[in-house]
């Protein structure tokens, strides 16, 4: 009763204030773009971008070389300045409040380089000062596998192994939103996969992963949701099962048949929800449909005299999807 | 203030290169042999006031190349490797990367400025100059900033170029026109007004105001006027406060300007 009626007043008395006095209990993106642009003289590297991480998220940024994925990652690091728009981290705006925005994140970067005459023991060190962190070096430098090789300079290391000392870089102080540009560049399978293991951990302990990449495998194993960047535009966002069903329910069927008809793929693809229709190899028929036209399909092709020898249905893959959608 | 991180990072990398050791020991033991040969070709009395007088010459010259050399590479080898997105991708903002760079090289330049100078006290001292401390305390601290000056302009460069090479080429021009080519101006306009009879003997207050507006020139009026007083009379702007507000215009004008550049570009 004490509390309902506290509450009636303080809404009553100071009803919008009220909710500006406990910010952190309104639930705050991670990762915020508000149709964002960036134009260099020639080209438009991002157009509009327009789209929010949410809190605890892995969250994967996709798109061909070249598609603007980096472009936006060093406008949220303030590398690059929008031409238009805004972006965000937990509500620090990326370039007036550069380093607000930088303080509660870990950053594997793209085109970097390590420091020269440090060792990796060092650079771990470096980042734990600039984070007024207090993590234990060799313990980070263990969880990313390169603890043997703590006391060389970093200089020397592999791709792979400055690939590994920079993740444990971004690693230091427990971030709360870990972004990656390309984190399994230069890495072997196993590094790779010790990668998205990492990712996972942080991403179970409460983090916000947010990396790019061109490997769908990658991302498929590890994402909530992805975005795909095409020429600089947003083209999709959505969960894997969104962009499976939006992708007219994304079923694909693959359908042996003792031989090919003539005619047989026009047939096919003048079925109702049947998106695509093609060969691969001398006996198969690939087909992209809805649910509901899978029998449709077999039918069609029964009354055409085609023998069906065998048949399955393949749930469609990111990369099926991300060619649909990039058309590459 | 995560400028100090940044700067004893740079130290350290930067006081452990052999080819910078190398320089800066050089630097340290010019100073120390002017000291030494001071007390032999100088004109009595022998103290450390007037000392002061006697090495600016050399340090003027000297200072700039070693200052440029020191800062010239701090940014912009950072920037070409990519060694500044990893240190911008961290809490670092582009004004900590500056100050820790400066502090840094600065610093470096003035430690071994301030033991070298030291050193070369107690040479002028012993066994028969005389020690004027407070003239030569101003005077330690007057070249240490004329160094940090040059350091500062060698940062300078390398925050608005993009290349190291580029940097390199800049710094070394503003060196060269300083050093040689603005007193050689200078000279040639007084004797060819002299021939023409335009003027007799010296060139006019704001033409000397002008020419004297050079780093070089600046603090070696600020040294004659407050170290060694050897001032000559003339109008108030040529007085060494005045001269000594340029001095401090010096080091934080061009660094400023620098960094209102080095903020708005993109690091790519």
């Amino acid at each position: 009763m004490v509390v309902t009626l506290w509450f009636s007043f303080s809404v009553r008395n100071t009803g919008p204030s009220t909710i500006q006095l406990f910010p952190h209990m309104m639930s705050m993106a991670a990762i915020d773009a508000s149709a964002v642009s960036k134009r260099y003289r020639t080209e438009t590297a991002l157009d509009r971008v327009d789209f929010a991480v949410e809190e605890g998220e892995t969250f994967g940024f996709l798109g061909p070389n070249g598609a603007g994925k980096s472009t936006f990652i060093n406008m949220l690091l303030d590398f690059a300045k929008p031409t238009q728009g805004s972006v965000s981290i937990f509500g620090h705006d990326c370039q007036s409040e550069g380093v607000a925005a930088r303080e509660r994140i870990g950053v594997l970067p793209e085109g970097y380089s390590v420091y020269e005459r440090f060792t990796g023991r060092q650079h771990i060190e470096y980042a734990i000062r600039s984070k007024e962190a207090d993590d234990d070096p060799v313990e980070i430098l263990d969880r990313v596998g390169i603890r043997g090789d703590a006391d060389r300079q970093a200089s020397d290391y592999s791709k792979g192994m400055a690939q590994r000392l920079v993740l444990g870089m971004a690693l230091v102080g427990e971030p709360d939103l870990l972004i990656l540009d390309e984190p399994s560049t230069g890495l072997d399978p196993n590094g790779a996969a010790k990668m998205r293991e990492i990712l996972r951990e942080e991403n179970a302990r409460g983090a916000t992963v947010f990396f790019s990449s061109h490997i769908l495998e990658q991302v498929e194993s590890v994402c909530d949701r992805v975005g795909i960047l095409q020429n600089g535009e947003l083209v999709a966002v959505d969960t894997i099962e969104g962009l499976r069903s939006s992708l007219g329910g994304g079923t694909k069927l693959v359908i042996t048949v003792a031989e090919f008809v003539q005619g047989m793929l026009e047939s096919v693809r003048a079925v109702d929800g049947v998106e695509t229709a093609v060969t691969a190899g001398d006996q198969t028929i690939e087909v992209t449909c809805v649910n509901d036209a899978n029998m449709d399909i077999l039918v069609e092709l029964h009354s055409l005299g085609v023998d069906v020898v065998n048949f399955r249905t393949d749930e469609a893959s990111l990369e099926d999807m991300f060619i649909e959608y990039t058309g590459a | 203030m995560t400028w100090e991180t940044i700067a004893r990072r740079d130290f350290e990398m930067a006081a452990g290169a052999g080819s910078r050791k190398l320089l800066l020991g050089l630097t340290g033991l010019s100073v120390l042999l002017a000291a030494y040969i001071y007390p032999i070709i100088g004109v009595e009395p022998i103290t450390t006031a007037r000392f002061g007088g006697f090495v600016t010459d050399w340090l003027t010259t000297v200072l700039p190349f070693v200052g440029v050399l020191l800062g010239y590479g701090a940014v912009v080898n950072e920037r070409e490797s990519g060694a500044l997105r990893l240190s911008l991708s961290l809490p670092n903002s582009r004004l900590d990367v500056l100050l820790g760079k400066f502090c840094s090289r600065a610093g470096l330049l003035t430690g071994v400025l301030l033991v070298s100078l030291a050193g070369a006290g107690i040479l002028v001292v012993y066994p028969f100059g005389e020690l004027v401390i407070g003239r030569f305390l101003a005077f330690v601290f007057l070249t240490t900033l004329f160094g940090s000056i040059w350091c500062g302009l060698g940062l300078a460069t390398s925050l608005v170029v993009a290349t190291r090479r580029r940097a390199l080429v800049l710094s070394f021009t503003l060196v060269f026109l300083s050093v040689v080519v603005w007193g050689a101006v200078e000279t040639a306009l007084r004797a060819g007004l002299n021939a023409a009879g335009v003027i007799d003997g010296d060139l006019p207050g704001p033409a000397k105001f002008f020419f004297g507006l050079e780093p070089g020139h600046v603090f070696q009026r600020v040294v004659s006027g407050l170290v060694t007083g050897g001032m000559a009379d003339g109008p108030w702007y040529l007085n060494e406060w005045v001269a000594l507000f340029l001095l401090v215009l010096w080091s934080v004008g061009p660094l400023g300007l620098a960094y209102a550049s080095f903020a708005r570009r993109d690091v790519s």
